[in-house]
């Protein structure tokens, strides 16, 4: 886009040309604060479920006033000569077709005509408006509607994609379910099992998945950008979901082992065990692999509310020792949680790390770990240092 | 014609581009609305028609 950007800027600005973007990401705001860091000053549409079809982006596409493609490929330095000063006929014999639902969606209409007609694409299509104009409130009949389409039809591969985007988008809210993220990934490599030729699906499980199957770190920009942003007097655009961890991890062509010394910080198992105040969530990225292959662990601690309690950020970090058992290799043994900078919080933390499966890994293989850290209650300010135990499970194609 | 599919978005029969194949050049390309990601208000590709229009279609990462 860069390379487009000053001269689609100009050509805007003098009338020649209107700069559409559409991008494909799951969540919006991360598009706006590239945009803001790169001063893209275009309307930019938000696509989550892929309606476009498309297969890997970026796309450049210039259309003519009838809204018929004349260039897959333009470049910029022949732009003006080949598209703007062309005049163009309305020679398309196809009439216009649609590939998002019409708007304002007609929810219940939608709702009907897929419970009558009972075919995936009818359920796919009420998914479709419910996921682009319903909200999230909207968001458990999305799932509905798309685990319908999915099930009709096991070979619609975009119902088990847009099935996905929306799993991980309630993941990231308080009306959560225990497996949204975990499923979400199922569902995001059942589609791509589908058509593995379809990158922008392939690119939503390679974002949380390990570095050996990454083509880039996909959002290691994030901190320069918030920088420049502030260096020139602006505040960035706010992140409600900041990437960290497997977002932000450079691909690698070996699986790497950290150097630091680490030391299992219970071995005997004498930390209290917590009592309710924490679960944790443990997701393997990809959800299944092959023996020989590695898999990214995502663990995320989450204050369960009973009782209600709150991190103690005074304190040290949470911790997370990883146990991997013979044969297995893990990236990290002794993993710490960033905490903000206020005394007290009460956000989930995330801790990422990766294990390497032996080349005769069968069935499903169990890497036990343990969380140390402190909480405080609400009521009465209690604080404990106490510990959780979880297995991360992983599965084996 | 039951009356489902009178409920149904207009998603037209009669097209050079099949649903899931890249518009090609000469192709007309298809319609579609989306919210803009600053304020999630509606667009449409053809709110554009009668002007030239560079379509991008990116990724932050």
């Amino acid at each position: 886009m860069p390379v487009w950007h000053a001269a689609a800027n100009q050509w805007a600005k003098d009338g020649k040309v209107a700069v559409l973007g559409v991008t494909q990401e799951q969540h919006p705001e991360r598009c706006r604060l590239f945009a803001q860091w790169k001063g893209f000053d275009w309307p930019i549409l938000h696509d989550p479920i892929n309606v476009l079809e498309s297969s890997a982006v970026p796309i450049v596409l210039a259309l003519d006033e009838y809204g018929i493609v004349r260039s897959t490929r333009p470049k910029p330095e022949t732009f003006e000569k080949d598209f703007l000063t062309k005049t163009f006929d309305d020679d398309a014999k196809a009439k216009a077709v649609r590939r998002s639902p019409v708007r304002p969606p007609k929810f219940d209409a939608l709702k009907g005509a897929a419970t009558e007609a009972k075919t995936a694409a009818a359920w796919r299509e009420y998914g479709d408006a419910l996921t682009l104009w319903g909200g999230q409130k909207k968001v458990n009949d999305a799932i509905a509607a798309y685990t319908a389409a999915a099930k009709l039809d096991p070979k619609n591969g975009a119902a088990s994609f847009r099935l996905g985007v929306c799993l991980r988008k309630r993941s990231e809210t308080p009306g959560r379910e225990a497996d949204d993220f975990q499923a979400a990934v199922a569902a995001w490599e059942a589609a791509l099992d589908i058509d593995p030729n379809q990158y922008i699906w392939r690119r939503r499980i390679q974002q949380y998945g390990p570095r050996l199957d990454k083509p880039y770190p996909f959002y290691d920009w994030v901190p320069e950008a918030e920088a420049d942003i502030r260096k020139r007097g602006e505040t960035p655009v706010p992140l409600p979901v900041r990437p960290g961890g497997a977002e932000i991890a450079k691909p690698s062509k070996t699986f790497e082992v950290s150097a630091a010394a680490a030391k299992n910080p219970d071995p005997d198992g004498k930390v209290n065990r917590d009592t309710g105040a924490v679960v944790a969530e443990v997701v393997a990225v990809p959800a299944a692999v092959k023996a020989g292959q590695s898999v990214r662990v995502h663990v995320t601690f989450r204050l369960t509310g009973k009782p209600l309690a709150h991190w103690n950020n005074e304190a040290e970090p949470l911790r997370v020792w990883v146990e991997p058992p013979a044969g297995v290799t893990a990236s990290e043994r002794l993993i710490e949680a960033t905490k903000p900078k206020a005394a007290t919080s009460d956000e989930p933390r995330t801790v990422n790390f990766e294990v390497q499966l032996p080349k005769d890994a069968a069935g499903t293989v169990r890497v036990p770990i343990f969380a140390l850290y402190h909480v405080c209650d609400d009521d009465g300010g209690t604080c404990r240092f106490v510990r959780l135990d979880a297995t991360a499970e992983l599965k084996v194609k | 014609m039951s009356k489902f599919i009178h409920a149904l978005p207009a998603v037209a029969l009669l097209s050079s581009v099949a649903l899931g194949q890249s518009p090609q050049v000469g192709d007309r390309h298809p319609d579609f609305t989306l919210p803009t990601i600053s304020d999630g208000k509606p667009v449409s590709l053809s709110d554009y028609r009668g002007k030239k229009v560079l379509l991008i279609q990116f990724a932050a990462w």
